[in-house]
């Protein structure tokens, strides 16, 4: 079994590059689990034509856990992928962290977390304990960090570097910086940028995905681009990294840059 | 409980205040364990001092789904629960993983409601211990208080509710008070009722339990006018200056109190004279009473010693001069024995 997990900012594209790379690693014949890991709720919703599944949370809520069995919150979508989304409360109340703690414990008592491959589609900033659930008691092995060129973007990134650093050092720690997805936003230069930011933390540039319009067609469509338009080449970006996350063996224990070596990183790429 | 005074938990220290007033609920906004632990420590200690009035406490009974939603439900819920038993206020004290989550409490007190319903914040993870709570519980409690024009009596504030010898201490007050002429208005806060504390702002002299209140003190000069004396008496010596200073502060000639008091000291001496010369080991001074050893040293030339027999010094020491002569014939026995 491969544990993925996808990090990086709010919007940077988590939640769409999960998607397709469960959907390209379904058509290879593999059982998928993908679970959404953001108050948001929103990551698996183009494996599920559009619809926005219950939620862990909101089944604990509404029966408490004793009463919650796999149906209720595992829903199968495209491909054959089973979708799981942690919920979590209203923004501004509660405490979204403490959601995804108690998420695993649900899916850890069914027993739901077993696949070919499990795609952890991670809130941006893991800005509490909550959120580095994840990574720790070796569930995801594998972090991938998706960023495009821009500063604040790799500053996310470069953030979530220190949190696997970290965890990394811990005896029960076995996550590891698996590589970086460079999701564009189709600045100058911003392939090389990116690249050139996973070399310097110790890790690699493992697929440059371009930004197209066919991902917003293919939302409008509440489909992933792999279901969309399976012969665009988007699609075959997305199959693309989807082989090279199965086949992946890198996995690096990441450098986080300091703040100001990365504002020197990124401004060399721009001032040009 | 005492000698734990500045350690210990928040809540603990505000509930010693909020369960003190006969016809108000104290909600614990936080896990049933919060509230049980606390019922049954209040419960234990005022059993102890021969009170059988169970301690009105409710709690929100915060469950993990409480905390990732948000516990601000729940605690709407239980203020509906606790209007149900038609008490004069509810007080809304707060739990630390409450205060970790950041609940709203004071938006969902706020709403409009016949009767007040107080927030007290009592996160005790905050760096706070139980008197922490205690003064933040005075202090909340006191806005319940009306101003008025002062009625020649006085106030006492803050007496240690967990305190074995609390009432001992009071009846102490109140004579020595009576010596004056004076009497006791209200006993902020303890067995009295919400209608007891409208009367906070009238009093002629707050007389502060011990010089920690002395915050508290400040609060209720601000609010009210009212002037303050900073502790109950302590010692011989301590106790002839209560009597002088309370005086002062209302206006009385209190010769004549002091005289008499006097006199009954001499008399507490001569009773206790068999102790001249005893060997003691003072084991640690404790807070207050540096100056008032150093008196009943003096007083019965006691022999100090590195070992020994090892009186107690009580913590909080004992009030007035019953208070010394209840300490020394314990250590009486003591040496006895
Ligand atoms: N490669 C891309 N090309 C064009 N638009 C993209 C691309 N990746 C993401 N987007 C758009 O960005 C928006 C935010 O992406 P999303 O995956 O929801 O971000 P995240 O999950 O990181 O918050 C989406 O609405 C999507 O349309
Ligand atoms: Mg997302």
């Amino acid at each position: 079994m491969k544990q993925i997990a996808l990090y990086g900012k709010g919007g940077i594209g988590k939640s769409t590059t999960s998607t397709n790379i469960s959907a390209a690693l379904s058509l290879r014949g593999l059982d998928i689990l993908q679970i959404g890991c953001d108050p948001k709720r929103d990551s698996t919703r183009m494996l599920m034509q559009g619809r926005l599944i219950p939620t862990v949370m909101d089944q604990v809520r509404e029966r408490g856990d004793r009463a919650i069995t796999l149906p209720d919150v595992v829903y199968t979508g495209f491909g054959g992928v089973r979708c799981v989304e942690a919920g979590g409360p209203e923004p501004g109340v509660g405490c979204a962290g403490r959601g995804i703690i108690a998420t695993f414990q649900v899916l850890e008592r069914l027993g739901a977390l077993h696949a070919d491959v499990v795609v952890y589609d991670v809130l941006g900033d893991v800005v509490c304990g909550g959120f580095a659930m994840p990574m720790r008691e070796g569930y995801a092995q594998e972090v991938y960090l998706v960023t495009s060129g821009e500063l604040m973007s790799l500053y996310a990134a470069n953030n979530i570097c220190k949190a696997i650093k970290r965890l990394s050092n811990r005896s029960r720690g076995q996550c590891r910086l698996a590589g970086v997805i460079c999701n564009a936003k189709n600045l100058p230069r911003e392939e090389e940028l990116v690249a050139t930011f996973a070399d310097r933390i110790g890790s690699t540039l493992i697929q440059f995905i371009p930004r197209d319009p066919v991902v917003q067609r293919a939302e409008l469509n509440r489909a992933t681009v792999i279901e969309y338009a399976p012969d665009s080449t988007q699609a075959d970006a997305y199959r693309l990294l989807a082989e090279k996350i199965l086949t992946n063996s890198r996995l690096d224990i990441p450098e986080p840059l300091e703040i100001g070596e990365l504002e020197t990183l990124a401004y060399e790429f721009i001032a040009e | 409980m005492s000698s734990l005074r500045n350690e210990g938990c928040t809540l603990t220290g505000a509930l010693s205040v909020t369960t003190a007033v006969r016809d108000a609920v104290s909600i614990i906004h936080g896990p049933d364990g919060c509230a049980h632990h606390n019922f049954s420590l209040l419960h234990a200690l005022q059993y102890e001092n021969d009170q059988l009035v169970l301690p009105s406490i409710i709690s929100s009974s915060l469950r993990e789904t409480d905390i990732v939603f948000g516990g601000e439900e729940a605690l709407a819920r239980v203020i509906g629960r606790a209007q149900e038993r038609h008490p004069g206020a509810i007080f809304v004290l707060t739990s630390c993983v409450a205060a970790a989550i950041g609940d709203d409490v004071s938006a969902v007190c706020g709403e409009v409601r016949d009767i007040p319903v107080m927030v007290i914040p009592t996160g005790g993870f905050l760096g706070g211990g139980f008197h922490d709570g205690v003064i933040s519980a005075l202090v909340s409690l006191s806005y319940l208080g009306s101003t008025g024009s002062p009625s020649g009596m006085v106030n006492l504030v803050g007496e240690k509710n967990l305190e074995y010898e609390a009432d001992a201490n009071f009846h102490e007050v109140s004579r020595l008070l009576a010596l004056l002429g004076v009497h006791v208005q209200l006993r902020f806060v303890r067995n009295c009722s919400l209608a007891d504390i409208r009367k906070l702002g009238s009093a002629s002299l707050n007389i502060m339990r011990d010089a920690s209140l002395s915050g508290v003190g400040a609060v209720l000069s601000d609010r009210f006018g009212t002037p303050s004396l900073p502790a109950f008496p302590v010692g011989f010596e301590g106790t002839l200056a209560f009597l002088e200073a309370a005086g002062r502060k209302l206006g009385i000639d209190s010769a004549g109190a002091i005289a008499s008091e006097e006199a009954y000291q001499q008399q507490v001496i001569r009773r206790f004279a068999d102790l001249q010369g005893m060997a003691v080991r003072i084991r640690e001074p404790g807070p207050a009473p540096g100056p008032v050893l150093a008196e009943l040293e003096k007083l019965f030339c006691f022999d100090l010693q590195d070992n020994g027999p090892a009186p107690q010094i009580p913590d909080p020491f004992p009030v007035g001069t019953a208070g010394l002569s209840r300490m020394l014939h314990r250590w009486r026995r003591l040496c006895r024995a």
